[in-house]
C-alpha cells in the first residue's frame, strides 16, 4: 500500500515536470522572445518603444478604442446570450438539442468571412438595398461603432451561450422549487437564487468574450478601418506593425505587452470573483432539472426572440455567403439569371488543391485539439487538487495565450523556433503549426474543464477515496466522467476554431501547404470571391458534421 | 466511461491515420541532381530544392513552380505566397535563420531599399540582355520579371456613358457625391509606388491627393478587396487599382471598366531578387534563369502582367509603350515611399 502511494507520488511529479516543460516551450519561451524583442534592438537595450508608448496619443487612442469595444460587445453579448441560455436550459425548449448545433454556426464562421457578408448585405448597393430599394443609408450604420459592436456580438455570443447554458443545466430545480415553496416570486428567485449561483460562470464567460473581442483582427479590419475616422484597435495596430513595411516588431511587441498586462489584471479579478462566488451544485445528490412549462405568450415571445437572433447571427451573413457562392459575376447582383452551381464544380476540379487544403486543415484541427485537451485536463487537475501554489502555476501559464492576440504569440513562436532551428528544425513544417495551435488554443480546454470542475463538489472524489478507491481509480471512475462533457466541448471548440484559423496559417504555414483559411484568403486575393465563399460553405458543412457526430456520441453516453 | 474511452480512442486513431497520410504526402523525392544543371555564371547546381517567396497573383506562382519543376526534373520549388508586406515580415522574423533563396516583391522601391541594405546579391542571369528598359538595375540585382501599372477602375452601372476623368478631376466638386476608394498603399506595393511617384513626379501631386481625400476618398484595403467592392457597387470608382486585376475581372464578365488617366501613371516593375543569405545559392541562380526564360515570361503575360523581357509581347492588354507615364525618379521615390503611403492612410483615417 505504502509503496503504491509512493509510486503515485513519483508519477505525479514526473507528469508535473513534463507538463511544466511543455508549457515553458509552448508558451513562456515565445512570450519571452517577444518581451525581449520589445526592449532589445540588435543586442542592445533600447527603451525608445516604451518612450513612444507614453508620448504618442495614437497609442492611447488604440488602447481606449479596444477597451470601449470590448465593453460594449461584452454588454450586448450578455443581453443576447443570457435569455437564450435560460430558454435552452430551463424551459421546454431545452429538449431541442439540435438547436445547439445551429447556435454554434456563428462560431464556425471565420470572422473575416462574416464581416465580408455583412458589408455585402448592408453596404452601399448591397443586398438589403437591392431587395428594399427605399433603404439608402444602411452603410452609415454598418460603418459605425454600434454596427461594429453588433457584428462582433453575433460572432462572439456562442461562447457565452454555451458556457452559461451548460452551467444553468447543472443547477438542480430543487433549489428553485424550495424558493417557490417558501413564497418567492419568479423574478425574486431569479435574482436571489439563480443569479448568484451563475456569477462565477458568468465572470468566466464575460472575460472570454471581452478578451476575444479586444484581440480580434478580422472584423475591425473589415469594418473599423472603413469608419471615419478609422477605428484602430490593438489587433489592427499590431498587425500593421508586424506585416506592413516598415516592420516594427519592437512596437508591436510593446503593444502586446500592454495588452498582456491589461488582460492579466482582468483575469485576476475574475479569479477572485470565482473563488468567492462559486457554488458547488453537482454533488452526490441526483440532479433533477424540471423544465418550466411556459404560457403560450411566453412560448411565442421565446420563439420570436430565437428567430430574430438566428436571423442576425446566421441568416444575414450566410445569405450573403451562399448568394455570392452562386453568382456568375459579383456585379450581376441578386437576379435569377446570375445564379450558377459552376463555382462549386470548379472548386473540386481545380487540381485537387481545395481537397488537399481540407485534408491539411482536418489533420491540424484533430491533432492540436487532442493534444491541447489532454494537456488542459492535466493542468486543471493539478490546479484543482493541490493547494500548493506551485501546482496552480501551470494553469496561469496555460491561460496566457488567451490574453494575447494570436498574431503576437505567432510572431513569438516564429522568433523562438528560428533561434532553435539548428537544434530542432521544426520551423517550416506542419509540426510548427501544431505547436502554435496547441499553444494558442490551450486556454479553451482549460476554461471548459475549469468550468466543469467549479461545479462539482470535492465531496464526490473524497467519497470515492473513503470507499478505498486509489487516486488514479477515483480520477478514472469519478472525476474524469464528470469532466468529460467539459473536455469534449473544449475539444470541439478547438477543433472548430483551428479548422478555420487564418492569422497563424498565413504566417506559419510551411511552403507548398495550403489550409482551408489560406485557400479562402488566396481566392479573395485572386479576385475569385465566389470560390472563396464556396469554400466557406463547405467548411461550414464539415464543421457542422463533425459537431453532430460528437453530439450524438456524447448524448448517447448520458443514457 | 466505456463510451468516453471509445471516443478518445476514435479521435486518437483518426489523428494517427491523418499523421500517416501527411507523412506520406511529405515524402518527396531525394533525387541526386549533381552535375545535371549549370546556372548561367557556370555554377554547378547541387541543391535539389529552392525556396521562393512571391506575391499574388498566386495562380501564376503555382504555374511558375510547376513550369520550373518540369523544365528541371529532380528540382523542387518550396513556394510561399503572401503580400509584399507579409514577405518582408517573414524575412525579418527569419533573419537569424534565413530560409528564402529568391524573393519577388510587388514594389520596386521596396526592392531598392533591400539593395541599399545589402540584403541581395548581383547575378547576371541568362537572357538578362533581353530585359526591357528599366526592368533591371545597373548592378543586376533587381530583375523586374513582371510589371504592372495602376489606373482607374469604375463600375459601368454607375457610369453608363463611360468615364475618362483625369487624376485632378476626382478632387473637384463634380465627384463630391461619387463613392471613391484607393487601395491601402501600405499593403499594395503597386499603389505605394504610384503614390510616391505622384508626389515626386507631378506638380501639385500632394495637393491633388489631398483634394481626393477632401472629396471623401476611402481606404479600400488590399488590391483585391478594393476591386471586389467596385464590382459589388459599394464604390463607384477605384483610384490607383492595378491593371492586371481589372483585365481578369473584365474577362470574367464583371460590369467594370478600366483606363489610364491622360496625365500618366507609374509602371512598376516587380523585382525578383536573390537573397545574400540564400541557403541554396546555386539553385537560386537556376531559378532566376528560369524566371527570365521565354516560357516563364509567357506565363507572366498570360496573367495580364507586363513581361519583363522586351521580346515577349503583352497578351490582351495595353502594351508597355502605350501606357502614358509621368516622370519617375526611383531614387527620390524610394526615399519618400513609405512615409507617403503612411500619410495617405493616416489622412484618410482622419488623424
Amino acid at each position: 500500500m505504502e509503496n503504491s502511494v509512493k509510486m503515485q507520488k513519483a508519477a505525479a511529479i514526473i507528469i508535473y515536470i513534463a507538463v511544466a516543460f511543455a508549457l515553458v516551450v509552448l508558451v513562456i519561451c515565445p512570450i519571452v522572445s517577444i518581451f525581449a524583442r520589445s526592449i532589445i534592438t540588435d543586442g542592445h537595450l533600447d527603451w525608445s518603444n516604451v518612450a513612444a508608448l507614453f508620448s504618442d496619443s495614437e497609442y492611447f487612442q488604440t488602447i481606449g478604442n479596444s477597451l470601449l469595444l470590448g465593453l460594449s460587445v461584452t454588454a450586448v453579448t450578455t443581453v443576447v446570450a443570457l435569455p437564450l441560455a435560460y430558454i435552452f436550459s430551463r424551459t421546454s425548449f431545452a429538449k431541442a438539442k439540435w438547436m445547439d448545433v445551429v447556435f454554434m454556426i456563428p462560431f464556425m464562421t471565420p470572422p473575416y468571412i462574416s464581416a465580408m457578408g455583412w458589408t455585402r448585405f448592408l453596404g452601399r448597393n448591397g443586398f438589403l438595398q437591392q431587395l428594399l430599394p427605399f433603404i439608402t443609408n444602411s452603410q452609415d450604420f454598418l460603418y459605425s461603432f454600434w454596427g461594429l459592436t453588433l457584428i462582433m456580438t453575433f460572432n462572439a455570443f456562442p461562447f457565452m451561450f454555451t458556457l452559461m447554458k451548460n452551467a444553468m443545466l447543472n443547477v438542480p430545480s430543487s433549489l428553485d422549487e424550495a424558493g417557490a415553496v417558501c413564497g418567492g416570486g419568479f423574478f425574486y428567485r431569479l435574482r436571489k437564487i439563480f443569479a448568484p449561483m451563475m456569477l462565477g460562470n458568468y465572470a468566466i464567460a464575460a472575460i472570454l468574450v471581452f478578451i476575444r473581442t479586444i484581440g480580434e483582427y478580422g472584423t475591425p479590419a473589415v469594418i473599423g478601418l472603413q469608419m471615419s475616422p478609422a477605428f484602430y484597435v490593438f489587433a489592427t495596430s499590431i498587425q500593421k506593425y508586424t506585416t506592413v513595411a516598415p516592420i516594427n516588431f519592437g512596437m508591436s511587441a510593446m503593444l502586446s505587452v500592454v495588452l498582456t498586462i491589461l488582460c492579466f489584471a482582468l483575469w485576476l479579478i475574475q479569479n477572485h470573483l470565482t473563488e468567492k462566488k462559486t457554488y458547488k451544485v453537482v454533488s452526490g445528490k441526483g440532479v433533477r432539472v424540471s423544465y418550466k412549462k411556459m404560457p403560450l405568450w411566453g412560448s411565442i415571445l421565446a420563439i420570436a426572440y430565437i428567430v430574430i437572433v438566428l436571423l442576425l447571427a446566421v441568416g444575414v451573413p450566410y445569405f450573403s455567403v451562399v448568394a455570392t457562392s452562386l453568382f456568375k459575376t459579383v456585379s450581376g447582383g441578386l437576379s435569377a439569371d446570375n445564379l450558377t452551381f459552376e463555382n462549386y464544380i470548379e472548386l473540386f476540379e481545380s487540381g485537387g488543391r481545395g481537397v488537399n487544403a481540407i485534408l491539411a486543415s482536418l489533420f491540424l484541427a484533430v491533432t492540436s485539439a487532442t493534444i491541447a485537451s489532454i494537456l488542459g485536463t492535466i493542468i486543471c487537475t493539478f490546479s484543482r487538487r493541490r493547494k500548493n501554489r506551485l501546482y496552480k502555476a501551470p494553469e496561469a501559464v496555460g491561460m496566457l495565450p488567451e490574453m494575447l492576440p494570436a498574431i503576437v504569440l505567432v510572431v513569438g513562436i516564429m522568433l523562438f523556433w528560428n533561434a532553435l532551428y539548428k537544434v530542432l528544425p521544426l520551423y517550416n513544417t506542419l509540426g510548427i503549426m501544431v505547436v502554435a495551435y496547441v499553444a494558442i488554443f490551450l486556454p479553451y480546454s482549460i476554461q471548459y474543464v475549469t468550468s466543469a470542475y467549479t461545479q462539482f463538489s470535492d465531496s464526490l472524489p473524497l467519497a470515492g477515496r473513503i470507499m478505498g478507491g486509489s487516486k488514479s481509480y477515483v480520477f478514472r471512475r469519478i472525476t474524469f466522467p464528470l469532466l468529460l462533457k467539459g473536455i469534449v466541448t473544449g475539444w470541439m471548440m478547438i477543433f472548430i476554431i483551428s479548422f478555420r484559423e487564418l492569422v497563424t496559417a498565413t504566417l506559419l504555414s510551411p511552403t507548398n501547404t495550403l489550409v482551408v483559411s489560406t485557400y479562402i484568403w488566396r481566392q479573395f486575393e485572386q479576385g475569385h470571391s465566389q470560390l472563396a465563399m464556396c469554400m466557406a460553405v463547405i467548411c461550414l458543412i464539415i464543421t457542422v458534421g463533425a459537431l453532430l457526430v460528437v453530439k450524438v456520441l456524447t448524448e448517447r453516453k448520458k443514457r | 466511461m466505456n463510451k468516453a474511452k471509445r471516443i478518445s480512442a476514435a479521435a486518437m486513431s483518426a489523428a494517427i491515420a491523418l499523421v500517416g497520410v501527411a507523412a506520406l504526402a511529405a515524402c518527396g523525392g531525394n533525387e541526386d541532381i549533381a552535375g545535371k544543371y549549370t546556372a548561367n555564371d557556370g555554377t554547378q547546381v547541387t541543391s535539389n530544392e529552392v525556396t521562393v517567396y512571391m506575391p499574388s497573383p498566386t495562380d501564376l506562382d503555382d504555374d511558375l513552380k510547376a513550369g520550373f519543376e518540369a523544365a528541371y526534373p529532380g528540382m523542387t520549388v518550396n513556394l510561399w505566397t503572401g503580400t509584399t508586406g507579409e514577405i518582408t515580415a517573414k524575412l525579418e522574423s527569419e533573419a537569424a535563420n534565413p530560409q528564402a533563396d529568391v524573393i519577388v516583391l510587388a514594389s520596386w522601391s521596396d526592392g531598392l531599399s533591400m539593395k541599399n541594405d545589402g540584403q541581395i546579391v548581383s547575378y547576371q542571369a541568362a537572357n538578362c540582355d533581353k530585359m526591357g528598359e528599366m526592368m533591371v538595375d545597373d548592378d543586376y540585382m533587381l530583375y523586374g520579371t513582371s510589371a504592372s501599372a495602376v489606373g482607374v477602375i469604375y463600375n459601368t452601372k454607375s457610369f453608363p456613358d463611360g468615364l475618362d476623368a483625369d487624376w485632378a478631376d476626382f478632387g473637384t466638386a463634380e465627384f463630391a457625391d461619387v463613392a471613391m476608394e484607393i487601395p491601402d498603399p501600405t499593403k499594395s506595393g503597386a499603389c505605394k509606388d504610384f503614390v510616391a511617384g505622384f508626389s515626386t513626379g507631378i506638380e501639385n501631386g500632394d495637393s491633388i491627393m489631398q483634394s481626393w481625400i477632401d472629396n471623401g476618398l476611402k481606404n479600400g484595403g488590399g488590391n483585391n478587396p478594393a476591386i471586389e467592392a467596385v464590382k459589388a457597387g459599394e464604390y463607384d470608382v477605384l483610384i490607383a487599382g492595378v491593371d492586371y486585376n481589372a483585365y481578369s475581372a473584365i474577362e470574367d464578365g464583371e460590369s467594370i471598366d478600366f483606363y489610364y488617366p491622360e496625365s500618366g501613371t507609374v509602371i512598376n516593375p516587380r523585382p525578383a531578387m536573390i537573397m545574400k543569405t540564400a541557403p541554396h545559392m546555386d539553385a537560386a541562380k537556376l531559378f532566376m534563369d528560369y524566371l527570365l526564360s521565354e516560357e516563364a515570361q509567357e506565363l507572366v503575360a498570360s496573367y495580364y502582367l507586363i513581361p519583363g523581357r522586351s521580346d515577349v509581347a503583352c497578351e490582351g492588354r495595353t502594351s508597355i509603350d502605350e501606357i502614358p507615364t509621368y516622370n519617375t525618379d526611383w531614387t527620390a521615390m524610394m526615399a519618400i515611399a513609405s512615409d507617403k503611403a503612411q500619410w495617405i492612410v493616416d489622412t484618410i483615417a482622419g488623424k
